[in-house]
């Protein structure tokens, strides 16, 4: 018994009547500023950061190792905001400073991190079978470690120096944030429109750029954003250690090093004031991160 | 459960094996030669060669390997250091006691401080004392251990003339001592590390506090206390117990800054001087050890849901 179908009404949309939609790239922002009052303002301290690191040297007058032996201890004053340290070096200077190397370890280990899981995460779960689970157990043996320990080997094998945390810190992230990424590319493989994709005849790398990847990008903007804290508190840890970045390049954990405690005592701003610029740093990407998250793939809430 | 149980432990051996390798080839690919610091600097023997030909490491990397990995597994050797040539494991057993104290007190600290703000915020949701917990939780996450740590040793010994105790006393030689010398790191690593749990339990106990049993139990007239702390607690635990157990990395790699803070002479401050002389052998078995000690932690964290959660099966 045939049954003619339906005839479908036609219903015309001039595109150019319907509301103007921001991409999701910046739709997220506006979303943010209704709903998430806390990552407006980790925002906002994240670009009064941004802005510290750019403009460092032409907000003060005094150089990050300029020293000056006739003012050293000096107090909160009109000439040095925060004060000066031991060797009379200005220490707002020092903290606008601070900022911009945080920032740039900060983004490159990010960055480098990014790029690994992105590559780990996608491969291991593409390929699956096997290679996925001789690369996951892998991974497992690495999470194993505690994060400082074998970052605190690595760094005192290597030497300290700016190239060397920056990379150290992004593969380390890389391989544990892999473990996310591969999680949303298994079931974004799952889908039927990659089915239909490699029916058409497209290749692993047309399938992996054109329809994994921006599918996963989300996820992965979500888990940079959240892993920046991290790396800045875990740099801010190996040059509290003397393990990170070596002077005279001025860094919060550095500057809070038990190698001054012996000043501190006498000039207390020298351990308060880098202590609040790297809290307030990692409370400004806690918060956007969260609320990125929070945004952009709710997914991944959970686990503190 | 035993099959279970001997799964899991069975699925341990391979990554025990790959956290051997990884430390091993860590050690043995990067740069920085002891060797010639020994000699040069301390004239542990005469040439460079005679020492390296002395500690074996003229021998092939898998020899190495396999030697120092089947002294572990036979004879429960883990080698001894460069400098002082004495067995590392003699001094991890004899330093641990310190460390598995701190880690305690700490998660004690963080598990009571994050529990029961946690439990406070859950049950007075969205008034003055839920803001006031979750924004100490938020300020607990953003604020570095080390940073708070040089705050306590600084600022009261300037403003009141106190400082925390600097020599170590083992807990069986003075248990009081001990522990006022234990208690100030422990709080300074605990109440920073109490904001995930914080954040964690209370919102686990807002979830279960809206099921249907609860609701049942309200029904019969229960009071709030009994309600909250036998009927819902028990279960919002879980994640806590999980989220502990996942930290367990952070509280041992955190514990070798405090402990080099505040100079306990624990596993940690062993850890860090043997970093800052280059002695691969410490190094090396100390970050295999505590991943072994991460490995096992994780499994008994897995089996003891069957407690806290008897509807969790296995397979």
């Amino acid at each position: 018994m045939a049954v003619a179908p339906a005839p479908v009404p036609t219903i015309a949309i001039d595109i150019r009547q319907l509301p103007r939609t921001l991409p999701w790239y910046a739709e997220v922002w506006v979303r943010m500023l209704r709903r998430k009052p806390l990552g407006t303002i980790g925002g906002a301290i994240v670009v009064l950061m941004l802005l510290a690191a750019v403009f460092a040297s032409v907000l003060t007058p005094y150089g990050f190792s300029e020293t000056n032996l006739r003012e050293r201890f000096v107090p909160m004053s009109a000439a040095h905001w925060l004060g000066t340290d031991q060797i009379g070096r200005d220490l707002a200077t020092r903290i606008l400073y601070g900022a911009r190397i945080s920032l740039y370890i900060g983004f490159g280990a990010i960055t480098v991190a990014s790029v690994i899981a992105t590559l780990l995460g996608i491969f291991s779960a593409y390929w699956g079978g096997k290679i996925d689970l001789f690369v996951q157990r892998a991974v497992d043996a690495w999470m194993a470690f505690p994060p400082l320990l074998i970052l605190m080997s690595i760094m005192s094998l290597l030497g300290p120096s700016v190239l060397n945390i920056t990379l150290v810190l992004g593969v380390a992230a890389g391989i544990r944030d892999s473990r996310i990424v591969r999680g949303v590319a298994l079931s974004i493989r799952e889908n039927t429109y990659i089915e239909g994709a490699r029916a058409m005849g497209s290749g692993h790398v047309r399938v992996t750029l054109v329809h994994i990847l921006p599918n996963v990008l989300p996820t992965i903007i979500v888990v940079a954003t959240t892993g920046l804290s991290t790396v800045i508190l875990t740099e801010a840890s190996l040059s509290f250690l003397g393990l990170g970045v070596p002077p005279p390049y001025p860094t919060w954990g550095g500057m809070l090093s038990l190698a001054g405690l012996d000043h501190m005592y006498r000039a207390p701003w020298l351990a308060i004031w880098p202590a609040v610029a790297l809290s307030l740093a990692v409370f400004g990407f806690n918060m956007l991160g969260d609320a990125l998250r929070d945004l952009l793939d709710p997914r991944l809430k959970g686990g503190g | 459960m035993r099959p279970y149980v001997l799964r899991r432990l069975a699925l341990a051996v391979p990554t025990l094996i790959l956290v051997s390798l990884i430390v091993f080839s860590i050690m043995r690919l990067m740069p920085g030669d002891v060797v010639i610091r020994m000699v040069e600097g301390h004239a542990y023997a005469p040439t460079v060669d005679a020492l390296r030909q002395e500690l074996g490491l003229d021998r092939p990397a898998h020899v190495q390997y396999l030697e120092w990995v089947g002294g572990i597994v036979l004879r429960g050797d883990f080698g001894n250091s460069y400098w002082t040539r004495q067995p590392i494991w003699d001094e991890f057993v004899q330093r641990f006691p310190v460390t598995l104290e701190l880690a305690a007190l700490t998660i004690l600290t963080s598990v009571v401080i994050g529990v029961l703000v946690g439990i406070v915020s859950a049950v007075r949701q969205d008034t003055v004392s839920d803001y006031v917990g979750r924004i100490l939780a938020i300020l607990a996450l953003s604020v570095p251990y080390f940073g708070l740590a040089v705050l306590v040793i600084v600022l009261p010994a300037i403003y009141f003339k106190w400082t925390p105790l600097w020599t170590y006393v083992p807990f069986t030689v003075d248990p009081i001592q001990n522990l006022k010398i234990m208690i100030i790191p422990a709080l300074v690593f605990g109440v920073t590390r109490a904001g995930p749990i914080m954040r964690i339990m209370r919102s686990a106990l807002l979830e279960v506090l809206r099921q249907d049993y609860i609701r049942t139990a309200w029904s019969k007239g229960l009071p709030e206390r009994a309600i909250v702390l036998r009927h819902a607690l028990k279960n919002a635990l879980i994640p806590v117990v999980s989220l502990v157990g996942l930290q367990m990395p952070l509280y041992i790699g955190g514990s070798v800054i405090i402990e080099a803070i505040f100079r306990l002479p624990g596993v940690g401050l062993f850890f860090f001087e043997a970093l800052t002389r280059l002695d691969y052998p410490v190094v090396q078995s100390v970050n295999l050890i505590i991943a072994a000690m991460v490995v096992g932690l994780n499994l008994i964290i897995d089996l003891s849901y069957a407690f806290l959660d008897p509807r969790i099966r296995y397979r």
